[in-house]
C-alpha cells in the first residue's frame, strides 16, 4: 500500500520524470522520450531541457531487476541552482548492491599498496660490540653467556624485530576494483551524495564564487569534482586551488578511496557518460579471464 | 686400433664436422628455411600498391575478430543444448535471480578439503532472498526423500549456500521457474 502511495505521489510531483521513464524504459524507445519530455517540460528553464535518457546499448542490459535511476543535471553558471535538466543512470553501475565489504577491501588495498613501513630494529649481530666473552665459562658463579648482545641482555638485540623497508603492495583482484566502483557509485547516489552538473565551467576563478555554491546547495564540506577531461578550465581550477576540502580529478582517476574521503561526489555529464561505458564494458567483456591472472610488475 | 682413432680424430673432416654441431647449437637458424628466402630489394623493384582505409572487403575481417562483449543471445523456439532464455522478471515471487553476464544461471559448486565437503551456491540473488532460499531447499528436500539440508544465506552479497551437491537440480528448477 505504501509503495503504491509512494508511486502515487511520485506521479503527481514528478509527472515528467514519470512518463519519461515509462516510455524509455522500452529499449528503442529512447527518441520517442525525448519530444514527449520537452512538451511536458515546466516552463521554469528558459532554454530546452537537457533529456539524457537511458539508452541501454545493444549488449549493455542491466542485470540488475531496478530500473534506471534518475537525476537531476544542475547548473554550475550560477550560485543558485537550476536543473538543466534530467540524465538516466544506468542501474548495473548506480544502483548496484551496496557490498560494503568490497568497498572496505578496495579501502583497505589503497591504503596499503602504497605504505612502506619503516620501523626498523637491529639484530644482534648490528648492535655496537658485544664480540668478546663477557666472563669466563665457569667459576664466577654466574649464567653462562657469549655476548653482551644477546636478546637476554638489556640493550641487546631484537630477535624477530620489524625490518625497514617492509612494502604492503599487493593488488586486489581486477574485479573486485570494478565492484568497488560500481557499490561505492551506488552508495553515494543513494546517499543524496552524488551530484551532476552540465560541466565544470563556472564564471569567475574567485574561490568565493564556489565557496557560496557549495553552501548554496548543501554540498560537503569537502567536494570531490570529477570530469572526463584531465585539463580543467582555468576559473575552476584557480577557485579550487587556495580551497583545500574542494579538489579535482578526471574520471580515469576516479577511486573508492577519494570518493569516500569526500563528502560530496560532483560528476559531469561527460564524467557520468565515460564511467557509465567503461565500467558496463568491464562488467561485459568477453576476455574477464585475461584480468584474472596474478599480478605482474611490468604489465600493462 | 689406437693409432687408428688418433689419424681419425686428427683429420680435418672431424673437425669441421664438430666446429658445425658446435654453431648449430649456438646458431639454430642455420638449419631453417629463414636463408632461403630473397633478400629485400630497391622499392622501385615491387609493384605500386594503394594503400585503403576501410576498405568494403574489412567487414569480413571484422567477422572473424571475436566480439568485445558478449553478445546477446539469438532467440529460437528451442536451443539444442538445452538452454532456456531468462523470462520471469521476478514480479510474482518477489525475487530475482539474474543471469550471468555469459547468459547461464548462476549456480556453482564448491568443493573444500579435497572434496570432501561441496556445497552448491546460488549467486546473484535480488529480492527477497528468504523466501528464495525456503523455496529452494523444499526442492532439495523433496529429492533427497525428506531429509533435511543445511543452508546458509548472506543477503549482503545475495548468495545462497546450500550443503551438498545439488547443482543439477536448482539449476533445472531456476530454469524451470524461468530465472
Amino acid at each position: 500500500m505504501l509503495k503504491n502511495i509512494l508511486n502515487k505521489s511520485r506521479q503527481v510531483l514528478y509527472p515528467v520524470a514519470r512518463t519519461f521513464t515509462r516510455s524509455s524504459n522500452n529499449h528503442n524507445a529512447a527518441t520517442e522520450a525525448v519530444p514527449s519530455a520537452t512538451e511536458a517540460a515546466p516552463p521554469a528553464t528558459k532554454s530546452t531541457p537537457l533529456i539524457l535518457p537511458q539508452d541501454y546499448a545493444v549488449n549493455y542490459s542491466p542485470v540488475s531487476r531496478s530500473t534506471a535511476r534518475q537525476a537531476w543535471i544542475e547548473n554550475t553558471d550560477a550560485v543558485a541552482e537550476r536543473k538543466v535538466g534530467l540524465i538516466e543512470l544506468h542501474p548495473d553501475v548506480f544502483a548496484a548492491q551496496p557490498r560494503v565489504d568490497i568497498i572496505q577491501e578496495n579501502v583497505e588495498w589503497q591504503r596499503k599498496y602504497r605504505y612502506v613501513s619503516m620501523a626498523h630494529t637491529k639484530t644482534r649481530a648490528e648492535v655496537r660490540g658485544g664480540g668478546r666473552k663477557p666472563w669466563p665459562q665457569k667459576g664466577m658463579g654466574r649464567a653462562r653467556h657469549g655476548s653482551i648482545r644477546t636478546p637476554l641482555f638489556k640493550g641487546g638485540g631484537v630477535v624477530h624485530g620489524p625490518r625497514s623497508p617492509t612494502t604492503h603492495f599487493y593488488m586486489l583482484p581486477f574485479y573486485k576494483r570494478v565492484l568497488g566502483l560500481t557499490s561505492t557509485l551506488s552508495v553515494k547516489l543513494a546517499q543524496d551524495d552524488l551530484h551532476i552538473v552540465e560541466g565544470v565551467d563556472i564564471p569567475t576563478g574567485d574561490a568565493q564564487f564556489l565557496k557560496d555554491l557549495i553552501a548554496e546547495r548543501n554540498w560537503g564540506p569537502s567536494v570531490l569534482i570529477v570530469d572526463e577531461d584531465h585539463m580543467f578550465p582555468a576559473n575552476i581550477s584557480q577557485a579550487t586551488d587556495s580551497l583545500g576540502y574542494v579538489n579535482l580529478m578526471p574520471s580515469f582517476g576516479l577511486n573508492v578511496y577519494s570518493m569516500l574521503k569526500h563528502d560530496t561526489l560532483v560528476l559531469t555529464v561527460a564524467a557520468v557518460k565515460h564511467l557509465e561505458q567503461r565500467l558496463l564494458y568491464q562488467l561485459h567483456r568477453n576476455d574477464a579471464a585475461s584480468k584474472g591472472g596474478k599480478f605482474k610488475l611490468d604489465q600493462v | 686400433m689406437a693409432a687408428s682413432t688418433k689419424l681419425m680424430l686428427s683429420t680435418g673432416l672431424y673437425q669441421k664436422l664438430s666446429q658445425f654441431t658446435r654453431k648449430l647449437h649456438s646458431q639454430p637458424a642455420l638449419l631453417s628455411s629463414f636463408r632461403s628466402s630473397r633478400e629485400v630489394q630497391e622499392l622501385d623493384q615491387y609493384p605500386d600498391v594503394e594503400v585503403v582505409a576501410n576498405p568494403p572487403e574489412w567487414r569480413f575481417v571484422e567477422r572473424l575478430l571475436p566480439p568485445a562483449t558478449v553478445p546477446q543471445p539469438e532467440m529460437k523456439q528451442e536451443y539444442p543444448s538445452g538452454w532456456r532464455p531468462q523470462k520471469e522478471d521476478g514480479s510474482k515471487s518477489g525475487y530475482y535471480v539474474a543471469r550471468t553476464k555469459n547468459h547461464m544461471v548462476p549456480v556453482y559448486l564448491h568443493t573444500r578439503f579435497r572434496g570432501q565437503r561441496r556445497i552448491t551456491v546460488v549467486r546473484r540473488v535480488q529480492g527477497d532472498i528468504w523466501s528464495l532460499e525456503k523455496d529452494l531447499r523444499a526442492v532439495v528436500e523433496q529429492s533427497r526423500n525428506g531429509k533435511l539440508c543445511a543452508t546458509r544465506v548472506n543477503e549482503l552479497s545475495g548468495q545462497i549456500h546450500i550443503h551438498g551437491d545439488h547443482v543439477d537440480i536448482l539449476r533445472d528448477y531456476l530454469k524451470e521457474k524461468g530465472f
